[in-house]
């Protein structure tokens, strides 16, 4: 090199001379945007490099990301599979608990309002193994006080009766088993009558006359005639009705989830249930003027039970028990059966 | 009048190198660069000669040095960009480096003494030296400066003309042996 240098001096000359010019030319003149046309020419020849660099690097990268690095993606999808599947069981968990705490807290709330009635919370841990039977089994027994014939309700409206009891679990038979009977009346007519199982998932209220007016969606509560579900709980309403021979035949909606019940309350006692405010209200109204105040027929359906005009009071004979169901219908056939013989026929017979 | 090889020394190549008077190059380089900037008050036919190009041409083909050809027709052509109004800095160096190249290899290798010789020397340097120009501006500055045009051959012609008394006048100038 130099020695080709020393040979060609005066053509090194010019072209260090004529490179010096025009470096010196380019830094002056400027092109387009006032970049000088030293700065664009180095831009012009650096930027290829580094655009094939970029382009370089990233083809490598992505090379190594999508196919060498994946070595060890397998093993993590695995780990995460697992990790996804402890994490929805652990969510279903706290799904079951999150509900569980909410119909406690129903529960709770329920005996909070009803201190006066001394109840056994309970959670059904079985059922029975004959479809045609509609009995199901409960965690509480003998040794918690439970006994024959104790109604058996939840918030929503009652569920049945105990029939069996153990030591530690007792036998539920629900009010559509189609050896249930439950005394209950009307709420708008007061008409009474005995809902009864039939086997069918909604039991149906008999011992109606056909000229009762009995329209859909009519409240039914307990009527206390059974002397075992206390008077003025919620029973169901009137899903249909039609004329039959010689009474209607009216298909009732329980108001309890008889298929989906888990938790429950077992009442200790026959007394009618009554809210505390009431109870507050009813001993304020009697030490003011001496009369006995009306006993509205409250319970699980407090609130949603308005007493006809011209009927007599729903309660007015507030923890009297009717000895058997009839009809308030001039004239109507008394019912065949009695409450407390056709409620329970298993009662004596486990 | 003789235009033989008499008086300077012989280079390798057996061709006379001439030697001025110290201070005689700048001195007519700097003369050349005031006049045409001078000239420039009598308007457009201030064009018709580029008397800095005549004193690098003339000087290249005396002296037969390329480096030293090289080096003062850059310096003319950066002092005459200097002294111009919106040329950027190297333009008419970068051609006159160039013309001072050539003028000095041509010198050492034909006889640049006769003034015919020396008209066509002038003339086609004028051209050649156009030609960078433009070549430059579109290249460089993108700017379309044409590379022939008839005032631009009338050019030409007026430096080549005036070019043959001109350096019959520098030939004063030369240092004898």
């Amino acid at each position: 090199m130099p020695e080709i240098l020393s040979r060609h001096r005066s053509l090194a000359v010019l072209a260090a001379t004529l490179a010096a010019q025009v470096l010196l030319l380019a830094y002056q003149v400027k092109r387009e945007h006032d970049v000088r046309l030293l700065r664009y020419w180095a831009v012009e020849i650096v930027t290829p490099g580094e655009r094939a660099g970029t382009w370089t690097f990233s083809k490598i990268g992505a090379l190594w990301d999508d196919y060498i690095a994946l070595h060890s993606a397998r093993t993590e999808n695995e780990h995460l599979r697992a990790e996804v599947g402890e994490l929805r069981l652990r969510n279903r968990e706290l799904e079951s608990q999150a509900a569980e705490a909410q119909r406690l807290s129903v529960l709770l709330n329920f005996r909070d309002a009803h201190t006066e009635a001394p109840m056994l919370a309970a959670q059904v841990i079985g059922a029975s193994a004959d479809p045609a039977s509609h009995t199901l089994f409960i965690n509480r027994g003998e040794r918690d006080r439970v006994r024959r014939n104790q109604p058996v309700i939840t918030p929503d409206g009652i569920v049945g009766k105990i029939v069996e009891v153990f030591p530690a679990t007792s036998q539920v038979l629900l009010i559509n088993d189609k050896d249930s009977g439950v005394g209950a009346l009307l709420a708008d007519t007061r008409t009474h009558g005995v809902v009864k199982g039939t086997g069918a998932p909604d039991p149906a209220l008999d011992y109606v006359v056909n000229d009762e007016k009995v329209h859909e969606g009519e409240v039914i509560l307990t009527s206390g005639e059974d002397r075992i579900f206390p008077k003025g709980l919620l029973v169901g309403t009137v899903a249909d009705e039609k004329p039959g021979n010689p009474f209607q035949t009216i298909h009732v909606r329980a108001a309890a989830h008889l298929d989906r019940l888990e938790d429950v309350l077992v009442l200790l006692t026959h007394q009618e249930l009554i809210p505390k405010e009431t109870l507050n209200n009813r001993a304020a109204g009697s030490t003011g003027n001496g009369e006995p105040v009306r006993q509205e027929p409250t319970g699980v359906v407090q609130g949603l039970l308005e007493a006809p005009a011209n009927g007599p009071p729903a309660s007015s004979k507030a923890g009297a028990q009717q000895p058997a169901p009839q009809s308030r219908t001039a004239g109507a056939p008394k019912p065949a059966a009695s409450a407390p013989s056709s409620t329970s026929p298993r009662s004596s017979a486990p | 009048m003789s235009y033989a090889l008499n008086t300077g020394m012989q280079s390798d190549s057996n061709i006379e190198v001439h030697r001025y008077y110290g201070g005689a190059v700048l001195l007519v380089s700097f003369l050349a660069l005031v006049i045409q900037a001078f000239l420039h008050r009598f308007g457009r036919w201030s064009g018709l000669v580029d008397l800095p190009l005549l004193v690098t041409i003339y000087f290249g083909v005396s002296r037969r040095n390329p480096v030293s050809g090289l080096f003062l027709g850059a310096g003319i052509g950066i002092v005459q960009d200097a002294l111009s109004h919106d040329n950027p800095i190297g333009l008419y160096g970068i051609a006159k480096t160039l013309v001072g190249y050539l003028a000095s290899s041509v010198g050492a290798r034909i006889d640049t003494e006769h003034p015919i010789s020396r008209f066509f020397l002038v003339f086609l340097f004028f051209h050649f030296h156009q030609g960078v120009l433009a070549v430059t501006e579109r290249v460089l500055l993108n700017q379309s400066l044409p590379f022939f045009s008839p005032l631009l051959l009338m050019n030409s012609l007026a430096s080549a003309a005036l070019a043959v008394p001109l350096f019959a006048l520098l030939d004063r100038l030369r240092r004898t042996s």
